[in-house]
């Protein structure tokens, strides 16, 4: 091999072997500011998955299972606004909570509660377009069952959740996954401050850009380890598989 | 008690259900019977109140419960279940799929599980209790769906071809269950079934569906055609399989025959008469109808039943393979 090319390759290789060696030694040292990033992540993902689920999950239902005019419509937008992009979703908060706008006087602005708010915005279509589109995958049969067994509308959406169990959980998942993993809203409407709105998103395009590699890389290990942890209790959550 | 009044019922721009008047009175059993595709199914989800009828209105006790505008209130659909031809068992044991109407309805886990007992003894499937959905077969899944239905006591049950998994033995298990709840409360009961043999001897009434509308007569002898233009004698000769029916039609088109068994003339070998009908055969089956009366089913090609007395029948040597004629008059077949 030339030499000068193989030179570069080392240098690559040095590059991220440091970054992985400072990665597990900031995790094995238990730093104070990696951990307080993380919490906050943690924190920030969970509130939001609550709440888009909350709020999206009883959506997605009616989509799925209600006939009502406007009801293709609606689901068209809950689609589309899947690929909604997170700076835009960050600015459009940005001019709502900023001091002028007509969420100022919240005072939310550069708060964790305002990328709470900005991560809702965005797991609230993946919640709803997906749970509509696991309530549409349960055998009709099952409503009319419930319903002709006497259930009522809350105990008859009861018994189909549990059918589509797997499919909602993958919802839950899924809408986790967009809350801790979106960089967008959480840099504009938090403003990546120290010890106050920094996750590990934002901490990691700050460190990337600073050329703090090794930081950067801990902090998207413990992204991946925050994630799976998450994954894990879920699936505890479902049960086992039998019917 | 439950009935439905000026029905028409659309899927799509397309009606498949058009009746004027339907209804299911206390401790009758009333037996619907109908080709695939006649709206037996959706009558019984009418019935049910899981659909409003796009026209016309549902009525319990003489008020109505659901229209096109009005949707039926939970204590109302309590009153009603339905079973449906292919049912599924939800999530759980047979204990809880037998109890989950109970539950519904507020009892406590331990009562009903105890009525859940009880109504799984009385169809046979006690032994199953504990088990789950994937490990039932077919007809098994049927008498857990019927044991469920009847725990919860409804005043009409709706059973959509409830015997069509079930073997012999299960299936007269079944009847003789109902005709017990029954003989010991005033239930109405309303079935689906294509099995005409079961629908005679169990049923109070029996009504026939024929592309989604009542027919006027009895079920055997129904026939999807397209009436061909009147020959010069002014008769119409209707293509029902190799057969020509002649009979009297002022359009053409789509249409449904109807021969009532009760109108076809049965003899050994034909015999001159007024009859334009006329079709020799073998005899197929025959069947006990009501006291007194068989069913004789020939094979003509088509197969055609008509009714006649077990003195005659045994007369004519009417049995399986024999010999028969049917002969009716091009005035007794109906068309609708």
């Amino acid at each position: 091999m030339d030499p000068a090319p193989l030179r570069q390759h080392r240098r690559g290789m040095d590059f991220l072997g440091d970054g992985l060696r400072r990665a597990f030694n900031l995790l094995g040292s238990a730093d104070a500011e990696v951990y307080g990033i993380a919490l906050l992540t943690l924190k920030v993902g969970c509130v939001a998955t609550v709440l888009a689920c909350a709020a999206g999950i009883p959506v997605g239902f009616i989509l799925a299972t209600k006939k009502f005019w406007g009801r293709r419509a609606a689901l068209t937008v809950v689609n589309t606004a899947l690929a909604f992009p997170t700076v835009v979703v960050g600015l459009l908060l940005y001019g709502l909570l900023s001091r002028r706008g007509p969420l100022g006087g919240l005072q939310w602005l550069y708060t964790w509660q305002a990328i709470v708010l900005g991560d809702v915005l965005l797991a609230f279509p993946v919640a709803a377009a997906l749970s509509a589109a696991a309530v549409q995958g349960v055998d009709p049969r099952v409503r009319r069952t419930a319903e002709t067994l006497g259930a009522g509308p809350l105990r008859a959406a009861w018994t189909v959740a549990r059918e589509a169990r797997f499919a909602l959980a993958a919802v839950i998942t899924a809408a986790f996954g967009q809350t801790v993993a979106e960089v967008g809203a959480a840099m504009i409407v938090g403003g990546n401050i120290r010890g106050a709105t920094r996750t590990l998103t934002t901490a990691v395009a700050l460190y990337t850009a600073q050329g703090d590699f090794g930081l950067a890389l801990a902090l998207g290990i413990v992204l991946l380890l925050v994630a799976l942890v998450v994954n894990v209790a879920l699936q505890l959550l479902q049960g086992r598989g039998h019917a | 008690m439950l009935e439905l009044r000026g029905v028409r019922h659309a899927y799509d721009g397309r009606t498949v259900l058009e009746l004027d008047a339907f209804a299911l009175a206390p401790g009758m059993l009333t037996a619907v019977v109908g080709p695939n595709g006649s709206g037996k199914s959706t009558l019984l989800r009418l019935l049910a109140l899981l659909e409003r009828p796009t026209a016309g209105a549902v009525l319990l006790d003489g008020a109505v419960v659901s229209d096109a505008r009005r949707r039926p209130a939970t204590r109302e659909r309590r009153r009603v279940t339905l079973v449906e031809q292919r049912p599924v068992l939800l999530r759980g044991t047979v204990r809880d799929n037998i109890a989950y109407g109970l539950r519904a309805r507020g009892q406590s886990a331990a009562a009903a599980a105890s009525a859940a007992a009880a109504a799984a003894d009385r169809l046979g499937c006690a032994a199953l209790l504990s088990r789950r959905r994937h490990e039932l077969s077919e007809g098994e899944v049927q008498r857990v769906a019927i044991a469920r239905a009847l725990a919860i006591e409804p005043d009409v049950l709706l059973l959509d071809e409830p015997a069509s998994a079930a073997d012999r033995a299960a299936a007269q298990t079944l009847y003789r269950t109902l005709a017990e709840e029954r003989a010991r409360r005033p239930l109405a009961v309303c079935l689906a079934s294509h099995q005409l043999e079961d629908a005679y001897r169990w049923s109070d009434d029996l009504r026939a569906l024929a592309d989604g509308r009542l027919s006027p007569v009895t079920p055997e002898n129904l026939f999807r055609v397209v009436l061909p233009p009147a020959s010069a004698d002014g008769m119409t000769h209707a293509p029902v399989g190799s057969l020509a029916i002649a009979l009297i039609a002022d359009r053409t088109g789509p249409a449904i025959l109807a021969v009532p068994p009760t109108d076809i003339f049965v003899s050994k070998a034909p015999v001159p008469s007024s009859a334009r009908n006329v079709f020799s055969g073998t005899v197929s089956r025959v069947a006990r109808h009501r006291p007194g009366t068989v069913h004789v089913t020939g094979d003509f090609g088509v197969e055609l039943v008509a009714t006649v007395t077990e003195d005659a029948a045994r007369e004519l040597g009417l049995g399986p393979g024999a010999p028969v004629t049917f002969a009716f008059k091009a005035s007794a077949v109906q068309v609708f």
